[in-house]
Order: structure tokens, then sequence, then C-alpha cells
């Protein structure tokens, strides 16, 4: 094997040479030919399946989809989530009055987006979070928000992962039986 | 006793009772709405139906009377298809609120649904709509739409407060609980409607969105509001209480519970004394532990030497363990060398079912302990126009009531050369004492209360006090500081109540671990 050596080394340079003259090419080309982007300043695409931290469905009222069932809180296998529930005069009786989310415990590992019944959080693809302070991994209900619409793709995804309903019917209403 | 054959084995069943009770103590489950051990048999939620050999047809085991020789089936499959059917008309109108409803976790439909239901619908028709969170009461919240009409309630309010405010309005499909207008749910009671409620239907304000049940920590305990010494589960998550709930013991409350003592617990978790301090009023500084008692036992030992003791009294806490007053009396009379002490023991209303006049646990543990001022002795009164007469200088008192008790007279206190107070919580008192020595209230620790009956009943720790001694330690710290010879070693609350049951007659031969969950009666006075 120690005559191989040598040999080794060159077949690594000529790999690391055929990339970097295939990038050469593809920017000089304005077509980039390999996956290498300009990370900061180009985000990477990523697949539906890819998840990045939790966040908080908004819904177009503004308001969370979240009704503080407590589920997530149970599923997370760290414990990184704390819910505080309240009651509302809305027709969902409860929301999350406080939702926090310790992000340097969280292990995306998506438990608590399985286990919600209200789709109220799910996987995002945001996963530049770092802090230089522990406090600053502790992301409240403000901050976890998302509007709906930008969460569509991940939406589909889990409802095709999960062979849930494309969308949760709303249950037609009838009328009111009144207080006699 | 009967004899009777259960998916084919023999078991023994007393006679005279009906089948469902004499199974469910064999420890054979057997899925049931209405049946409530302690209300009368209504058999409208048919969810107990088993089949009995020789009869035509499936029949509801709580209300079949147990005959020797009779032979059950509980898991065939004509059983468990009727339970499907059962539960799939009780769930075609049942909303899916269980995100939102307080019950979850604790439901019985829920549970029902998981082991003996099937898992999708056939209705096509919407959910029938009813009113949701309708204010019946200061204290429980009806939700219609959740009810599945099993009654308990109502039966509840008909035959154990006898107050029949709940009741079942219109007919068949139509049926809802409701209260009559202008009647609101205001027995003592209420809240035991939302226990007995097998669905989340009728649900304690107090608790309501407040905690999911499964994060709950449940402790068995003793409530502390009276003397009754119900039996309770004390609900802690995120160190507090999050609720009570009544345990069942026939000897004591059966399984229900007042409102007062069930919402009296936010003294164990808001306004606390948790450090020691020294000086009056606005003077008052936080200060160690060590410092603290020191100061104290030298402020009561100069009264105790000078005077012997008849310039210093005691009064006593009826919140305090047996165990804690047994050191305490030691104290007393071994470091304040004084006989001067009573209990105070603050009074209110009263009725002929739980509820008692003493509103204060250990009452009785005080009088059986030799704390409550006898014939002869300075009682409360007595010690209160001494203070006024100067004979009393100083006072070493364990818990507030007494403020409240001598008409929350400042003057009072303000005379007192010394004044050593033992407090749970903050209060107006606090501001007269020379040293405030932080106590426990009965969910941080372990011992035993006797109720107005001679009960002996354990009290549990449900919340960690963390560095904070117990008032036993206190007692003993400030025993030793007052040239007590006390052998080194903290508080035992199993040794001490061992010691009381060598020396105390009334407790003689209870055994600390023969106490259990439902305590021991003691032995008449």
């Amino acid at each position: 094997m120690d005559t191989m050596g040598p040999w080794l080394i060159v077949r690594g340079l000529l790999v690391t040479a055929r990339h970097f003259f295939r990038n050469l090419l593809g920017f000089l080309r304005r077509r980039p030919t390999i996956a290498t982007i300009l990370y900061p300043e180009e985000a990477q695409q990523w697949s539906p399946a890819m998840r990045g931290m939790p966040v908080l469905v908004q819904m177009e009222n503004g308001k969370e989809r979240c009704v503080a069932c407590g589920l997530c809180e149970w599923a997370c296998p760290v414990d990184c989530i704390t819910i505080y529930p309240a009651e509302t005069s809305d027709e969902v009786e409860r929301y999350p009055e406080i939702f926090t989310i310790d992000m340097s415990r969280c292990m995306f590992c998506g438990f608590c987006e399985e286990a919600c019944p209200e789709e109220a959080i799910v996987m995002s693809q945001r996963v530049a979070i770092a802090t230089t302070e522990w406090r600053g991994s502790l992301w409240e209900k403000r901050d976890l928000l998302v509007p709906v619409r930008e969460l569509g793709t991940r939406l589909d995804h889990i409802r095709r992962d999960y062979e849930r309903p494309a969308v949760p019917a709303a249950a037609p209403v009838t009328e009111r039986v009144e207080k006699q | 006793m009967a004899k009777i054959t259960v998916d084919g084995t023999v078991v023994e069943v007393p006679d005279g009772g009906m089948l469902l009770p004499a199974l469910l103590d064999h420890g054979v489950q057997i899925p049931h709405y209405c049946f409530h051990p302690k209300l009368s048999i209504d058999g409208s939620c048919r969810m107990c139906l088993v089949k009995v050999e020789g009869m035509p047809k499936l029949t509801i085991s709580c209300n079949t009377p147990v005959r020797d020789g009779m032979a059950v089936d509980t898991r065939g499959s004509e059983v468990a298809k009727a339970r499907q059917g059962v539960l799939e008309l009780l769930l075609v109108n049942h909303p899916l609120d269980c995100p939102i409803c307080d019950q979850a976790g604790e439901c019985y439909l829920q549970d029902y649904a998981f082991e003996y239901g099937t898992r999708e619908a056939r209705t096509l028709e919407p959910r029938r709509k009813l009113l949701k969170r309708i204010d019946i009461g200061p204290h429980v919240v009806l939700d219609q739409e959740r009810c599945i009409l099993c009654r308990r309630c109502v039966r509840f309010c008909r035959e154990i407060t006898e107050t029949a405010e709940l009741a079942v309005f219109n007919m068949g499909d139509r049926s809802v609980i409701d209260t009559l207008p202008g009647e609101p749910l205001t027995n003592d009671y209420s809240i035991c409607t939302a226990d007995i409620c097998p669905v989340g239907a009728l649900l304690s304000k107090d608790f309501h969105h407040k905690m999911r049940v499964w994060f709950l920590d449940e402790t068995e305990s003793v409530c502390s509001s009276c003397a009754n010494g119900c039996n309770i589960k004390i609900g802690t998550a995120r160190r507090r209480i999050q609720r009570l709930l009544p345990r069942r013991n026939d000897a004591v409350n059966e399984t229900w519970m007042c409102d007062h003592g069930r919402l009296r617990y936010a003294f164990v978790n808001d306004a606390r004394v948790r450090v020691p301090s020294m000086g009056r009023g606005s003077t008052a500084v936080a200060t160690a532990w060590d410092d603290a008692l020191d100061e104290a036992a030298r402020r009561l030992g100069v009264l105790a030497r000078a005077d012997g003791g008849s310039a210093l009294a005691a009064i006593v806490s009826p919140h305090l363990t047996n165990e804690e007053l047994f050191v305490f009396r030691r104290v007393v009379a071994g470091g304040l060398r004084t006989a001067q002490r009573d209990a105070a023991i603050p009074l209110g209303r009263a009725d002929d079912f739980l509820i008692k006049a003493e509103k204060a646990a250990n009452g009785q543990g005080a009088r059986d302990l030799g704390l409550v001022a006898g014939a002869g002795d300075l009682d409360l009164a007595g010690i209160r126009a001494a203070i006024e007469a100067g004979t009393i200088r100083g006072l070493l008192v364990t818990g507030t009531d007494v403020w409240e008790l001598w008409g929350e007279r400042s003057e009072l206190f303000a005379r007192l050369e010394t004044l050593v107070v033992v407090a749970t919580n903050e209060h107006p008192l606090l501001a007269f004492a020379d040293v405030v020595l932080p106590g426990l209230t009965f969910a941080e620790k372990d011992g035993t209360f006797t109720n107005h009956a001679g009960r002996v009943q354990r009290v549990r720790r449900a919340l960690d006090p963390a560095e904070q001694p117990s008032d036993g330690n206190i007692f003993l710290a400030l025993g030793r500081r007052l040239g007590m010879e006390i052998p080194p070693g903290p508080f035992e609350p199993a040794a001490v109540f061992r010691e009381i049951a060598q020396t105390v007659p009334r407790y003689r031969d209870i055994a600390w671990d023969a106490i259990g969950s439902g305590g021991v009666p003691t032995a008449e006075a």
C-alpha cells in the first residue's frame, strides 16, 4: 500500500483540479455546473423534507394557529418547548400566552410537528440561528410566528408524509340550538 | 359470598351488591360512564354491557344483582361489538375538542374510544351544535356539546348536596344538561361535579386552560383547610400546585371535597417568606439562617433566664404536623422554660357534611399533644391580657392566625420586647417581628395530621423546598441554641412519630408505616 501513496495524493489533487476548472468554467459562462454556492450571499434550495428550526404557523388574521394543547411539549424528547396556555374569547377557546422554544436544546427531530393536531408547528428551512449568548437562543412566540403562505410547501409535505387529508374540511355549521 | 364465573374463572364476590362494582373491585376492567360508587344507579350510558348466561340479551352490569352461580362474559365478541356501537353513538355528536379540552388525558371517552372504539366515523351529517362555555356557577363552566348525558352531575346535586341545581332539559336527541334560569350552581361542593364528569362537559374554572393533566405529578396528601382532613391528591407542575383533587376514603370524605378547601392552595405558591429576616417594620433586613436563629435564641434566652419563663409565651399553629408539634412542645418546655402556650385555631362556618368549624388541619393534634391550654393554664385570651399588663414580654409565634384572632391589634404586638415568628407567608404580623423564620406549608413536608375524629393521616411532600429547612428543623435548632440537650441530626418525622406513639396514650401502638394512604383511627381519648 505504501507504494500507492504518492499516486493517491495525485488522484486526490486531480479531483480538486477537476472541480476547480469546472467551477471556473461555469463561473465564466455564468452557468454554474456544480453545487458550490456563494454562501451566505446565496441561499441553498432545500427539499421540503429538510427539517430546519420549528416555527409557529401564523394565520391570515395574524393569530397563531396553536391552541396550546401541549402535545408538542409532551412529545419533545429534549423538553425544549414551554407553553403557558390561556383563555381567549375567540371560538377556539385557548391560545398559548407564552410559547418558548429553547433552540440551544432543540435537535430538529420534528416530533413536535408530527404530534401537532392543528398543523400549528412545522419545521421551517431556517438553520442559521446561532447566537453569542444563551438568552438569544430562547425563541418567544413573536419570534417564532411565520405567515402560513410562506410555509405552504412544508405543510403539503407533512400532509403527504403523515397521510393526512389535504386540507382539513371546515365542518358545515348548522343552526345553533338556542337555549330554551 | 357468591361464587360467579367471570370469563371462565371463578371468583367470590359479596352477596347483595350489583355486578359492576363487584367486578371492578376484583380488578376486572369494564368500561362505564354513569356508574359511580357513591351515587344511585342510573343505567343511562349502556357502556357496561356484559353477557350473562341464561339471559336473552346483553345486560348492564351496573344494575344486575350478583347471583350465586352466574356466568358472566365481559370480553366476548358480542360484548365488544355492543361497546363499539355504544361508543360510536356517543361520538356521533361529540366535538373534536380534545386539543382545547382540559379533560383530555383523563377523559373516559378518550380512553374507551382508544381501547374499545373504532377509529372511523361513519356519519355524514354535521355534528350537533350546542352551547359552549356556559357560566353555570362561580366555580364551574359547562360545555353542552361535550356532554354524554350520563347524569352523574344531576344525581350528585340531588343526592349528595341535595340542592338539585342541575337537570336534563328537553327530550331525546335535544337533551342537554343545564341549570334553571337565575339558579346557578352555587353549592359548596360544586367542583365535585367537574370531578365526576367523565368527559370535559363540566370543568373547574380554577383549572380551566391552566395545565395539561399529563404534566402533573400527583402526591397523596390531606387537605389543610379544615379539621375534617379530606384525603386529596396534590397536582404539581413547574414547582407550583396546579390543583387539588379529592381522593377516595370512605371513612373521611368518600370521594368528595368542598370548593373552599380545593381552591385554597395559592398560599403555597405565592407571597411566600423564603429568607429569614431580623428587625421590625422598615428596619427588617434579610439574613442568613444561622444569624437569624442565633438572634432568635439570644432574645428568647434572655427573657427565659431573667424571669424563669413567666415573661414568655408560645402561640402554637394548628397547621403544623404532629411531629413538629411534638418537637415544639419540648422546645417550649425545655428551651423557653414556660408553660404558657395555646393554639391559635381559626374558626369559621361549618355544615353537616364535610366542612368543619375549625379552619386548620391539626387542631386535634395540638390538643392531643398538650399544646392547647387546659383548665388553669393561661389561654389565648389570658396571654393577650398578660401582654397588655406587661407581664409577658416575649412571644414565640408559629403561624399567623393569632393576628386575626386578637383583632389585628398592632399596638399589642408593638408592646412586646421580643417577637419571633415562624411564618409561611407574607403577613401584617411580620412587621412587628424581631426575627422572622420562614416555615413550610403542608405541601412541602412529610408528617401526620389528626383530624376532628382523631384519625391520623399522612401528608406527603409534593413540592421540594430546596435548601429551606422544615419547621421541625427550626425548632430543633432553636432548642439547641437555648441550651437543650438534643442529639445531633436533622428532624426525622418517622422517628419523632415513633416517640409520640411511645409517650402519648392516644397514639399508642400506631406504626408510622401502618398509616398508609388512608390513615388509621386513634384510640378514644
